[in-house]
């Protein structure tokens, strides 16, 4: 008898697991989005409504400021994590663990701890900056809590690590010598970087920021904590769908619309990008 | 030949190591100019110095008559091939060659123009301009490196070890390349490796550094024949070495004219079996312990009972002597150089 390949059994366990937990869900909702509005089971005659309610009753709007959100943040976090990766790798020994470990440890943390956090120090009037500058000065400042920009830097501040960490990865894959070599050949700072690095390090920065895109469209906590009423973002609709509307079908359909401008991102970069060679194979 | 670039003093420490003990050199217009030393010398630190991707502790370095000590490495009129070559991995054949240009400004199709005038001097083949470099073999990465460097139109180039991971017999041929190519361009190249064979091969000049000080300068005659120190003598493989006390070869027991102390250098070519009733100015009795061919020359290891001395006799003047034979052995005072150290 042929003995079966020691790989594909070693697999068995993880495919079991992306099968029940991945595939079967993702399948599940891809079909209740077919179903009748406002039904709970999956034998109804397949229609495309729910896709045509979504556009017609303005679903795209959330979907806009969640994709618009993410794009922002994952913007804001590349330009500034590009220059704390070069500083960090450039440090080396003993500054950069501990600098390393400053941004790293927030991560163990409850994310809605921390965004309670922020929303305490934004408070108006009695809140830690505006009742500080108040006591301290006499000056009293409003505040940006309650407004999309609040929910920006909340998504920023969350985020941050994750493009971060992949990019201090591509920076430091960058030869020392390649960049000599250049500004040898005459390049200044910024062809140096346009040329030599950017490009060098784009793998790890292209991780990073699909790691924070993706997470970023998917957040709704940074909005409903410090982004109040302000915006409504696709994930809060998707919630409000499935719990408060009971209209599972509709959930759905918003839900595969999101997965389908997810894959729209993802792949087009994944398929650029040489994860082998970011592994230092 | 008027001087080029030169160094007064040029010092530099990393923490408690002293790299670069007060370095003085004059390069002149045009020469090859080749500074060796062994690993740890300082002879790296000296050349990414004189490129400007280092800064001296102290120390001034001056190009013609113009003081370029804090002149960034991308404003002077030099460029470096680097020791792993520090090609740009992510971009093509051509690509590198043009990066000089294309930092300058200059439009695309003249860029090309000029790279594949390059790739001639450097003998690549016309095809290899849209290859990925990472795709080229040793010798293609070591031609590349220098056509880019070429491309600059640097009036010195540096080099820093471009040879020393390649293969013997393909190193023989860059050797002979790249003396080649100095002879062609005309430019002024500057050099280093710890091979002094390598020095010698391709070199005008060449200066010997150790422990962050230059010990000797000159042409690859006078470090051969007429080392001014032990270091110098021994550098270049096998030679042998006689202490000098009281007016005597110690090892021998022989009185010499030389009055020193210090030690006598002698190249193993020069001792000589000496037939009956030749002359020579020291000779000493001894038995041939071992021979070593080495194609047009064998090196024979001579025991005197009080040390081992290497003899290199030509192929075809062997006659005679064989392993276990002894016989008298001798050399001239006037082919010895005698050292302080």
């Amino acid at each position: 008898m042929r003995r079966l390949n020691p790989g594909i059994l070693t697999m068995l366990p993880v495919l079991a697991f992306l099968l029940a937990g991945f595939v079967i869900p993702i399948l599940v909702v891809a079909l209740y989005s077919l179903m009748p509005p406002r039904t709970f089971d999956l034998v109804g005659n397949p229609t495309f409504t729910n896709y045509a309610t979504a556009f017609a009753e303005g679903y795209w709007r959330p979907l806009m400021w969640s994709a618009l959100g993410a794009a922002a943040t994952t913007l804001i976090c590349l330009v500034l994590a590009w220059p704390t990766a070069r500083v960090l790798v450039h440090l080396a020994g003993r500054w950069a663990t501990l600098v390393t470990l400053l941004i790293a440890l927030p991560i163990f943390i409850s994310e809605s701890v921390r965004l309670f956090g922020l929303a305490l120090f934004m408070m108006p009037g009695g809140g830690i900056l505006a009742g500080s500058i108040d006591a301290l000065f006499g000056v009293s400042i409003g505040t940006i809590l309650y407004t999309r920009l609040a929910a920006l830097l909340g998504l920023v501040y969350i985020h941050f690590p994750f493009v971060l960490f992949p990019l201090l990865l591509g920076v430091s894959l960058v030869p020392k010598d390649q960049v000599a070599a250049a500004r040898d050949l005459g390049a200044s700072g910024w062809q140096v970087f346009r040329e030599i690095e950017a490009p060098l390090a784009a793998p790890g920065a292209a991780v990073g920021a699909l790691l924070c895109f993706v997470l970023s469209l998917g957040a709704n906590a940074e909005m409903n904590i410090l982004g109040g009423q302000a915006v409504t973002v696709i994930t809060n609709a998707i919630e409000q769908r499935f719990n408060y509307a009971q209209d599972w079908p509709l959930g759905a359909a918003l839900t595969v619309l999101t997965i389908l401008l997810t894959a729209a991102v993802v792949f087009p970069v994944l398929k650029r990008i040489d994860v082998d060679n970011l592994a230092g194979r | 030949m008027a001087t080029i670039l030169s160094t007064q003093a040029v010092s530099k420490r990393f923490g408690d190591v002293i790299a670069l003990d007060g370095v003085s050199l004059q390069i002149r217009e045009g020469e090859f100019f080749t500074i060796v030393g062994p690993s740890g010398s300082g002879k790296s630190t000296f050349l990414r110095i004189l490129a400007g991707l280092e800064t001296p502790a102290a120390g001034r370095v001056h190009l013609r008559n113009t003081d370029i000590t804090d002149v960034p490495a991308n404003r002077r009129p030099t460029c470096m091939v680097f020791q792993n070559l520090a090609l740009f991995s992510h971009r093509t054949v051509g690509q590198n060659i043009e990066f000089s240009q294309k930092m300058k400004g200059v439009p695309p199709h003249e860029r090309r123009e000029h790279a594949l005038e390059m790739m001639r001097i450097v003998r690549l083949p016309e095809s290899w301009y849209s290859r990925r470099v990472t795709h080229c073999s040793g010798g293609e990465q070591q031609r590349v490196a220098l056509a880019r460097a070429l491309a600059s139109d640097p009036e010195i180039l540096f080099f820093d070890e471009p040879l020393s991971s390649i293969d013997y017999r393909l190193r023989k041929i860059l050797e002979v390349e790249m003396k080649d190519l100095h002879r062609r361009t005309g430019k002024t190249f500057v050099y280093i490796t710890h091979s002094l064979e390598e020095a010698m091969v391709m070199s005008d000049r060449i200066a010997i550094m150790k422990a962050g000080r230059i010990v000797q300068t000159g042409t690859p005659t006078d470090i051969y024949y007429r080392p001014t120190n032990r270091f110098v003598a021994e550098f270049m493989g096998e030679v042998n070495v006689f202490e000098l006390a009281n007016g005597q070869i110690a090892e021998l027991g022989i009185a010499v004219p030389t009055g020193a102390t210090g030690c006598l250098v002698v190249r193993p070519e020069f001792l000589r079996k000496l037939n009956d009733g030749e002359r020579a100015d020291v000779r000493f009795a001894a038995t041939v312990a071992n021979d070593y061919m080495l194609g047009s020359r064998t090196h024979y290891h001579l025991d005197t009972g009080k040390t081992t001395l290497i003899a290199e006799v030509a192929a075809g003047k062997a006659a005679g002597i064989a392993t276990g034979a002894k016989a008298e052995w001798g050399f001239d005072l006037s082919d010895a150089a005698v050292l302080d150290e």
